[in-house]
């Protein structure tokens, strides 16, 4: 039987999702809350969702988008954006980023800043070619998947988000296709 | 004053439609800043000199207040007690060397100020435009109060108070309050306030920031107000002083000067001021209880108060030095502010070691006795012993930087050693141009050449359509 998007994707329900105006240090318990919920012989979440105030998914933040948020926050030198204007050469930039970065920063100093800012600051917002029908077929979202490299596809129904279809989704149904190959030779 | 109001809004339409591509209005920013009234109330007035030769053409201008010097053409230009002084101009027949290229100069470099407003701005030294030899240009500017304009020729540029760009080409920018600039050539840059830049590209490159809350004690510019902080309320507090001297200006020296020394009328002494040979003091200049050693100079706007400046030291324009020693040979920069502040319980004064370099537009206000080492260079905002460590570095160690160098809001990338050489040709270049060097025959300077100048003043229309506006007049030999 050909199965479709619908039949591998996770739930919106059971998915991690936060409010537009949030902050990155709800939205990262809410993922570590999903993960404690999710059933434990299936693969962990990764990312949360951000909802507006009518539910209409904005954006997506990943493990890396948190990570990127810790850099971002804890820029060295205030004016450091300034500098390409002022002549320094980018390696000399680059020197000094890191040169500063490492000076005396712990991680948990790391975090203090970005914590209280809003979550939708770092999200990835979504493009068209994130979102998928949950009708499709998955060898149609297999090929999406790997077009943008994503990591998950958006799954809609009626223009409305239902569900997630990630990459360790199509993985382990290409994983089972292989078993099943093998049995008939 | 209709024709003054029509050449008000002339300026900044012409200034505006230069920092078009920076989406900057000037007319947000100096709206009523500047009441035209006051342009009607003071005279101008030239130099004349057999050192310097002359070339004066004032057309449909306003000039309030403002002193001229050497060669210099204002056209459809309002000044207002600014400062155009042309002693330093390049002369017919000497060679300027821009990189590898002699470039010689075939007649006498000229100032030209053309559709710009200068308000209490200094203009000075010469054009180091290499495409420009022969005339320094100021067009389509407006620059604000306590301004510096040194060697560098502008096009459609604003400059907020307290702002110096020197040695610098600039097109089509905006200078932020109490910002330095030295960079060569800028265009299109909108710096903000307090950046201290100074770059020789594929050499060395050095920028610190004022941390902006704490600059704005000192300098603040808020759109269409008058300029605010200590700076401002320091020089405003000796307005009377120079009020006084303005009005009854006289050729005899109220104090003792050596004959190859020259202290400018316009000046302001006060109480017991000791000036020794070959001293340089400016118009515009104020000592109250100063000694200055052989040499030392104190340029225009610089205040200096209860102060003793051994010898070859040089007090930038614009700097102020208050309750402080400074050893031989210290540079002060341009609107640096050096303020110690001894009382009854505690003598809390500034000593700075011989050989030390004061960066341009350094604030040094201190409540506690501070000593600066010798050889030291000094930047930034220093208030105690925790801001000098990060705000200074011994020069010997600073030569000896390679690749670059990150202290506090300073970064720093090139060579030191070609920095602090950079620095010391012109300091040396500086002394030797007021006249520090004087051996009673060679090196005459500003010093000697500036004694027994003759001021004649000139007034604008008092009354009707042209009030405040000056006649056109063409001075020359």
């Amino acid at each position: 039987m050909n199965r479709n998007v619908k039949d591998l994707m996770v739930p919106i329900s059971e998915y991690a999702t936060i409010n537009k105006g949030a902050t990155l240090f709800e939205a990262v318990l809410a993922l570590e809350k999903a993960q404690e919920n999710y059933d434990q012989t299936k693969t962990q979440h990764r990312a949360v969702l951000i909802m507006d105030k009518n539910s209409k998914i904005v954006g997506k933040l990943g493990q890396l988008n948190v990570l990127r948020a810790l850099e971002s926050g804890n820029e060295p030198v205030k004016s450091v954006k300034d500098f390409d204007k002022y002549g320094f050469s980018r390696n000399f930039i680059a020197k000094l980023k890191e040169q500063s970065r490492l000076k005396g920063t712990t991680l948990k100093k790391m975090c203090l800043k970005p914590a209280a800012m809003k979550a939708e600051k770092f999200m990835e917002t979504l493009s068209q070619s994130q979102y998928v029908e949950e009708d499709t077929s998955l060898e149609v979202a297999f090929y999406q998947l790997l077009a943008g490299s994503y990591l998950s596809l958006l799954v809609v129904k009626n223009e409305e988000a239902v569900g997630v279809l990630r990459l360790t989704d199509i993985f382990r149904a290409v994983v089972d296709a292989m078993k099943e190959n093998k049995a008939k030779t | 004053m209709i024709e003054l109001e029509k050449l008000y809004d002339r300026i900044i339409q012409r200034t505006n439609i230069n920092l078009r591509e920076l989406d900057f209005d000037v007319a947000t920013q100096i709206q009523d800043l500047i009441p035209l009234s006051q342009l009607t109330k003071f005279y101008a007035f030239y130099g004349i000199s057999p050192n310097h030769p002359i070339d004066f053409q004032f057309r449909h201008s306003s000039l309030s207040g403002s002193y001229f010097l050497g060669k210099c053409k204002v056209t459809n230009s309002l000044l207002y007690k600014s400062d155009i002084r042309g002693d330093e101009l390049k002369k017919k027949g000497d060679s300027f060397q821009f990189k590898d290229f002699s470039i010689p100069i075939k007649r006498d470099e000229s100032m030209s100020i053309e559709n710009s407003m200068l308000i209490k701005t200094l203009v000075h030294n010469f054009s180091h435009d290499p495409e420009t030899p022969e005339e320094f240009y100021i067009k389509d500017t407006i620059s604000l109060h306590f301004a510096n304009i040194h060697g560098a020729p502008s096009r459609g540029c604003f400059l907020e108070p307290f702002a110096t760009v020197d040695l610098t080409t600039m097109n089509e920018c905006v200078i932020g309050a109490y910002s330095y600039i030295q960079a060569g050539e800028i265009n299109r840059l909108n710096i903000k306030p307090g950046t201290v830049w100074v770059r020789v590209p594929d050499n060395f490159n050095f920028l610190y920031q004022f941390p902006q809350d704490q600059l704005d004690e000192y300098v603040c510019f808020n759109k269409c107000e008058t300029p605010k902080g200590i700076l401002m309320d320091f020089v405003n507090d000796r307005k009377e002083d120079f009020q006084q001297v303005f009005d009854m200006v006289s050729k005899k020296q109220p104090i003792s000067v050596p004959d190859n020394a020259s202290l400018d009328p316009y000046a302001v002494t006060k109480a017991e001021n000791h000036i020794n040979e070959k001293v340089l003091v400016s118009q515009r200049a104020f000592l109250q209880n100063v000694w200055m050693g052989m040499g030392a100079n104190a340029q225009e706007n610089s205040i200096i108060i209860n102060s003793r400046l051994e010898r070859y030291n040089v007090t930038a324009h614009g700097a102020k030095i208050i309750e402080a020693d400074l050893g031989e040979k210290v540079f002060v920069g341009f609107n640096s502010f050096l303020r110690g502040k001894p009382n009854e319980k505690s003598n809390s004064r500034l000593t700075v070691g011989k050989g030390s370099i004061v960066m341009p537009h350094t604030i040094i206000d201190i409540e506690d006795q501070l000593v600066i080492p010798e050889d030291t260079l000094v930047w930034g905002l220093i208030r105690n012993e925790k801001d000098l460590k990060q705000n200074s570095v011994s020069i010997q160690e600073f030569e000896k930087v390679e690749t670059g160098l990150s202290m506090g809001n300073m970064v720093f990338e090139g060579n030191g050693a070609n920095f602090v050489a950079a620095f010391r040709d012109r300091i040396n270049h500086i002394l030797e141009a007021n006249g520090a060097f004087f051996d009673g025959k060679k090196n005459k300077g500003h010093a000697q050449k500036n004694q027994n100048m003759s001021f004649n003043t000139i007034q604008p229309y008092p009354k009707g359509d042209l009030e405040g506006l000056y006649p056109t007049i063409i001075i020359q030999p």
